[in-house]
This record gives structure tokens, sequence and C-alpha cells, in this order.
């Protein structure tokens, strides 16, 4: 006895140890460490210390609430708004299949329109008050709704469509009874993609010239060197879009949303001629060009600011100095390139990878998602400073950012599309013990995986110019900032034009990757 | 009977309160314009002269209800002024020349500061006092401002190949950390932060090195030069009361500005410390001379010189002292 008992012990009692640590201690011993390594290196101004956070959550708690309510007023309406807009447009791509290429094309040209030329834009049409940052926050969340929604819509096994044509019922029936419901758990995701980029584009908003609001009070923390309050700031903003990203979440599975499963849907042949497609794309070309100028005469903007499609021809092409100005944009788009193509890739995988790794070990989530959630939701100006001082000034930041910012859209995006494995298959090769990610769980993914890449698309462009603006100072980003300052509205626009060309034809390539793989494994989101 | 007397003169005072609002009424309510004027930045004491002329009804007793825009990141003060949301903009020689250069109508009615506010801020162990010391030192600045270096370095014969410019923005924290040795900033911005924060810095203004251009320029479009002169004057003679203020007490400016705006996260000690700052940049023997907001026909020529070389060349015609004249006069 007294010789086994020291075995005994010495084998259990390290687990006994870490089993006696009261639970909850994990987050205390982050918590200390983050004291310690930010009491360390406070001389260099990197990182806020959770106890100087606390203290300026608590002195400054009215204004910050104040601020909090101002700018979470703004992106409520903003998020309304802005869904409203996608589901409407999704709605409309599918009852006119005819148009949904020129809708398409359309929204992610506005979606495009970075916030240098529509921030003064913007603060024209509404003068003071929050108008713009509702507008800014509606614009930055109607794409990603978009897209789900478009997704889900289609979502319903060709079978029901026909039942529904067998009882010599139209489009509107099969909306009502076929598509919506199965759209439902899309628009979940949608939502919830929307939460934190509402409060983003909200905060955003208040750079165009606000009085009051937590995007104010970050610019004003930022300058004067005041870490706590930014990281409070940057707290808040996280919080806020946590909870309303659960409460998404939680109204769905409330709902108990139980979309149709999809199975094995015809192989799509499609005769599509080369001309069509031609036509398609001068279609869209012409309306974008009307509209640009449409809306534009319409509100009586200046020309100073609010350049035309002419205008823009004018300083590329015709103009004296027009070769010089054209080099140097390709010059800088270029050089954007260089950064954004990695950086998209990079997010995308992350964002898949992770939604993989989470359905294979899901308690993972728990740390996962708010951490997503933090990033997404935090202005870039703000992270920025910790991504360059962490990953430096080159090619290594820049990525980073960019698949910082893409990656989290693609994550939910993914997870739903996995959640959408029909429970029969799952069955099947559990009887069978197989692992089902490779050949069900994954080919449920593709679609909500591909409409995640399209949304990337303009995403992945506005970090790439974030990051140039703020830490490398190349390319386009840089560029868009220079000529900002210098009134310099004709580049400013022929940049615009050419991002939106580049988006367009980025677009295109996908869709031609999407349709190839797509018609193997989920051909119902290819029939019109 | 305690408890009656003071509810009673509570209430009379409000009868008497509310009569002499009547009284005032009709001299308030004389033809109210409303006019904005587009501010280039956040509410701060850099304007404090307006807030003054808010609080004191300068431009109410002058017929004008004045809103002040504020600025901010992405605010250009051009837009809002060409496009008459706004009826003056304070803006900045380079910024405004720029902009005519570009086809903008403006003019240069006012000048706020007489010198720029553009200085190299360096720390104490590795300072920067003069353009020569910039060689082999690594620069922290916003993109947009590179002409600002350039023409400190042609102006004072310093090669600007020698200057390793690295893209930062908003913040002292590149310099802190030693990411860099030197920031091109406003001397009443982030040193003031940093001292703000403890950390001592060295400042060198650009305006010492011979960088004439004239900051915190009030812009106005030729139509409404032509056609709102009125409000123009009475706008202006509100300013110039409002920084003469100013300048009589700093502090009650700075302490007036986080009355006024409790929502923008400023703080008192900060604020009149910059507010400080600036005085020295604002009011000069020529203001003394002439008054707040005054330009020659040299200090024009100096800055015509200075904006050609930052590759913005302009004609004197760009100033306009008709308003000034007419407030002065």
């Amino acid at each position: 006895m007294t010789t086994r008992r020291p075995a005994l012990s010495r084998d259990p009692a390290p687990r006994a140890a870490a089993r006696s640590l009261p639970r909850g201690s994990g987050p205390l011993l982050v918590l200390l460490l983050w004291e310690a390594l930010a009491r360390a290196t406070a001389s260099g101004f990197i990182i806020a210390a959770p106890s100087q956070i606390v203290h300026h959550l608590a002195t400054h708690a009215e204004l910050l609430l104040r601020a909090l309510g101002t700018t979470g007023w703004a992106a409520l309406r903003g998020f309304v708004w802005g869904n409203l807009a996608g589901v409407l447009l999704a709605l409309a791509a599918v009852l006119v299949p005819r148009g949904e290429r020129l809708l398409s094309t359309l929204a992610l040209l506005v979606f495009c329109l970075p916030l240098v030329a529509t921030g003064p834009i913007l603060r024209v049409l509404y003068g003071p008050g929050a108008g713009p940052q509702v507008t800014l926050a509606a614009l930055a969340v109607y794409y990603t709704t978009f897209l789900p929604v478009l997704v889900g819509l289609r979502a319903a096994p060709q079978g029901w469509f026909d039942l529904v044509r067998s009882y010599g019922r139209g489009r509107m029936t099969e909306l009502r009874e076929v598509r919506l419901p199965a759209a439902l758990p899309y628009l979940v995701a949608g939502l919830q993609i929307a939460a934190p980029a509402a409060f983003l584009g909200a905060m955003v908003g208040e750079f165009t010239g606000a009085e009051r609001g937590l995007g104010v009070l970050t610019v004003r923390a930022l300058r004067a060197l005041d870490l706590p309050a930014t990281w409070s700031i940057a707290g808040l903003a996280a919080a806020v879009s946590m909870l309303a990203f659960a409460a998404v979440g939680w109204l769905g599975r409330r709902l108990d949303l139980a979309p149709p499963e999809v199975l094995l849907a015809p192989p799509v042949v499609r005769g599509r001629r080369a001309w069509s497609g031609l036509a398609e794309a001068a279609l869209a070309l012409g309306v974008t060009l009307l509209v640009w100028k449409g809306s534009m005469a319409v509100f009586g903007l200046p020309r100073f600011f609010a350049r035309r499609p002419e205008d823009v021809w004018s300083y590329l092409v015709t103009a004296p100095g027009a070769g010089a100005q054209r080099q140097r944009l390709f010059a800088a788009l270029g050089e954007t390139l260089v950064l954004a193509v990695p950086g998209y890739l990079a997010g995308l995988l992350l964002g898949a990878g992770l939604a993989l790794a989470l359905a294979l070990r899901p308690r993972l989530a728990g740390a996962v998602i708010p951490l997503s959630i933090a990033l997404r939701s935090i202005p870039i100006v703000a992270t920025a400073p910790l991504i360059v001082w962490a990953l430096g000034r080159g090619a290594t930041g820049s990525i980073a950012v960019v698949a910082t910012m893409i990656f989290f859209p693609t994550l939910i995006a993914c997870q739903h599309g996995l959640a959408r494995t029909p429970r029969a298959v799952l069955d099947l090769f559990a009887v069978y013990d197989a692992s089902p990610l490779l050949r069900a769980q994954l080919p449920a993914m593709l679609p909500a995986f591909f409409a995640s890449a399209r949304m990337a698309i303009p995403a992945a462009i506005l970090a790439v110019t974030t990051a140039e603006w703020l830490a490398t100072g190349r390319g386009i980003g840089a560029l868009l900032a220079t000529v900002a300052s210098t009134s310099d509205y004709g580049m400013l626009w022929s940049a615009i034009a050419l991002i939106g060309l580049a988006s367009v034809l980025a677009h295109a390539l996908l869709a031609s990757v999407e349709r190839r793989i797509l018609s193997r494994t989920s051909a119902e989101q290819l029939a019109r | 009977m305690t408890f009656l007397k003071p509810t009673r003169r509570l209430f009379l005072g409000g009868a008497l309160s509310t009569a002499g609002a009547r009284l005032l009424m009709p001299t308030r309510a004389r033809a109210q314009t409303a006019v904005a004027l587009q501010l280039s930045w956040l509410h701060s004491v850099q304007f404090g002269g307006s807030y003054i002329a808010q609080d004191k009804a300068y431009w109410a007793d002058a017929g004008l209800e004045v809103s002040l825009l504020p600025g901010g990141p992405n605010a250009p003060v051009e837009p809002p002024v060409v496009a008459g949301t706004a009826l003056v903009g304070i803006s900045a020689a380079d910024y405004t020349a720029a902009a005519v250069n570009q086809g903008a109508p403006f003019k240069i009615i006012g000048v706020a500061m007489q010198k720029n506010p553009f200085a190299i801020a360096s720390l104490p162990e590795n300072p920067v006092n003069s353009p020569a010391d910039l060689v082999g030192k690594k620069i922290g600045m916003a993109l947009a401002n590179t002409p600002v270096l350039e023409a400190l370095c042609s102006i004072n014969d310093v090669d600007i190949e020698q200057i390793e410019v690295v893209p930062t923005q908003y913040d002292a924290a590149p310099l802190v950390q030693g990411q860099v040795d030197c920031l091109l900033c406003w001397a009443t911005d982030l040193p003031v932060a940093m001292e703000s924060q403890g950390i001592e810095s060295v400042t060198m203004l650009l305006a010492d090195h011979g960088y004439a251009v004239h900051s915190q320029t009030y812009i106005a479009t030729e139509d409404s030069l032509a056609n709102r002169r009125d409000q123009l004057v009475a706008l202006m003679k509100g300013e110039v009361m409002g920084w003469q203020d100013y300048h009589a007490d700093p502090e009650a400016a700075a302490a007036l500005t986080v009355e006024m705006f409790p929502d923008a996260g400023l703080d008192l000690a900060t604020q009149t410390l910059q507010a400080a700052r600036q005085v020295p940049l604002m009011f000069s023997a020529l203001t003394e001379a002439e008054g707040f907001g005054w330009f020659t026909d040299e200090t024009v020529a100096a800055n015509v010189e200075t904006l050609a070389l930052l590759g913005k060349p302009v004609s004197p015609e760009l100033w306009d002292r008709s308003i000034l004249e007419e407030v002065h006069g």
C-alpha cells in the first residue's frame, strides 16, 4: 500500500490541480497577462491595460453611452434600410431572371464606391445630421444580404417547383410557397453578417463631419494618443455588434427555420451563346453610365466634385496629359492588386477553413465567433495601428488587413451553408462511420462559399485601399487619399471607375468558375 | 410661508425672464438669415473664436443665424462651399489653390492663421531643430502632405532623397514607438496630445523656415462675393469680434468650447493648452495694426511664391480683401 501510494498520487495530482482551478479562471489568466503586457509596454503606447479601460469606461460612462446611442440609432436605421434593399433586390432578381445580371452588376458597383467619394456627396445632399451615417450603414450591408438571400431563394429542390407548375400556378405562388421559406435561413446569415457591418458603417459615416458619436470619439482618441479611450470605444463597438449578432441568431433559431433539403438537382445544360453575354455586358455598362450621369444631374451636384462619365473619359483619354494620368492610375492599380489578390485568397481560405474546423469542433465557436465579430466591427483606423505595429508596413501587414476584413462574412456564410447538409445524407455517412466532410458537407457549403467569394471582392478592395492609405502609402488607396485632399476629383472619379470595372471583371471571372463547379454540385443554383 | 417665498420669487423670475425675452424678440427676430460655416475639422478650440461669436450673439445681432458644420477625416471643406451648402469654408491657401486649379470658383476673404501651423515634431533625444537635421531621418506623415515636405526641402536646400518618408495618419504613436524619428503635423495638434500624455517633444515650425502658406483661411465662391456680400460681411464681422475676444482670454475660449460640445470628448486641459499654442500663429504685429484676419500684398506675394514650389501656381487675385476692408472699415 505505502509503496503504491506515491505512484498513484503522482499521476492524477497535476490533473487534479488543473481541475481545482476555479471555473472561469481561463479568462482571468488572459486578463492578467494582458494587464502585465500592457504595463510592460506602456511607454510605447501600443496596448491599453484592462484596468485603464475599465477606469475610462467608468469615468466617461455618460459620454460613451450618449455616443453609443447616437451611433447605434444610425446603425439600426441603416441596418433596416440596407437589409430591406438587399431583400428587395434579391426578390427582383428572382422574379425577373433576365434582369439579374444587370441588378447584380449595379449592386456591386454601388457597393464599390469608396468613402472618399461618397462622403462629401452625402454630406452635401443631406446637410448636417445623421443622414450620411444612416446611408453609409445601409450601403455597408445591402450587398452582403442581397447575395445570400439570392442563393437562398434558389435553394429549393426542382421537384417542388415542378409541383407548383403542375398545379398551374405561377411565379408568385412559387415565391410564396417555395422560395421564401427556403431563403429565410440565408436571410439570417445575411442579417448576422450585416450587424457588425452596419455599426462600422455608421461609425465611419461620422468621419464625413458629425457632431457626436463613437466614430467622432474614435478620431479624437486616436489623435490624442488616448489608448484607454480608443480601446474602450473599440470594445463597445465590438460588444454591441456581438449582441446584435447573437440576437439575430437567437431569433433565427427561435423561429426554427427549417429549409428544404436540396437533394440531387439535375445538372443544368445551358446553351448560352457568346453574343448574349456580350449584349448583357453592354447593357450593364450603358445602364451604369446612365444611372451615374442621371443621378448626379437629378441632385444637381456640382461638376467640381461630382464628375460625370464624360469627364472621366476626357480625363483619361482625350485631355492633354491624359497619357500621364492614365499611367499614374494604372501603376497604382497594379500595386494594389499585388496586395489585394493574396489577401483576398487568404481571407477566403481562412473563413472557409474556420467554418469547416468549427463543423468538426463546434466547441471552438465560443472563442472564434466573438473574436471574428470584434475584428469586423472595429473601424480599421483603430485596428490598423496595432496590425502595423505587429506586422509592419510591408506587404504582410496589408495582406493581413484584407484577410481580416473578409474572413468574417465568409466564415458566417459558410457555416450556414454547412448547416444545410441534408440530414439523410449525414445519417447515411454515420451508418458507414465515414466522415461526411469532403463528400457531403463541402459540396453543401459551396453555394454559400461562392456567395461569400462574391461579397469579398468589393470588401477586399475597400480593405486594401484603407491599408494603403494608413500604412503602406502605395497603390490606389494612397492615390485616392492624395487626390481627395487636393481636390483632384478627375483622378478620384477615374480611380472609382477603374475600381468598379476591375470588380465587375473579377466578379465575372468568379462567376464562370462558380458555374463550372456548381453545375455539378448544386445545380439548383443555376436554374432560371 | 417659509417655502412660499422662494416659489413666488422663482415664479416672478420666470415671468420676468419671459418678459425679457419678449422684449428682446424684435431685435433677435430681425430678418434672421440662415447661413452655414463649414469648419475644417471636428469641433475643438481650433475654432474657438467662432464659438464665442455664436455664444455672444455677435452674428444673431447682425441678423445672421450661423450653423457651424463640423469637419472630419472624410469631410473636405471645398464641396459644401461649391455646392452652396455652406456660405464660407475654413480651408488653407494650399488646399484652396489646388481646388481653384481644378476649376473651383473660390476667393480667400480672410486669414485666421498668419503663420502656417505645420511643424516637424521630434523627441528631445533625437531632435529636429532645423531643416538640415532632417537628413538621414525617418519622417512620419500623411502622404497627402508630401508637397509640404518637398517645398520645405526646396526652400532650405535639403535633398529630399536623404529623408525616408513613412506614411502615418492621425496619431503620434509611430514617433513614441520609435517607428519614425519625427512627424510632420500641426504644432497645435500632435505635440499638444503628446504633452497631455506627459511626453516632451521638440517642434520646429515650418513657417520659421520660409514656408509661407496662409492657413485656416476663409473661402467663399465668386458668386457669393457678388451676390451675398452683406451676409459675408456680417459673418466675417462676427468672426473678427469672436477672435478678438479669444485673443483677450484664450482660456475662456477653451472652457466655452468644452461646454458647448459635451459630446465631442474634449478635455479641458488639452483644449487650454491648444488654445494658448495657437495664439502666436493667429495674432501678429500685422493683425495688431490692421485687425484679425488681415493680409497684405507682401504676405500674399510670399504665399504665391511658396505655393509655386508646392506645384500649385496661383495668382495674387485668389485673395480678395474687400470683405475685410468693409469689416474693419
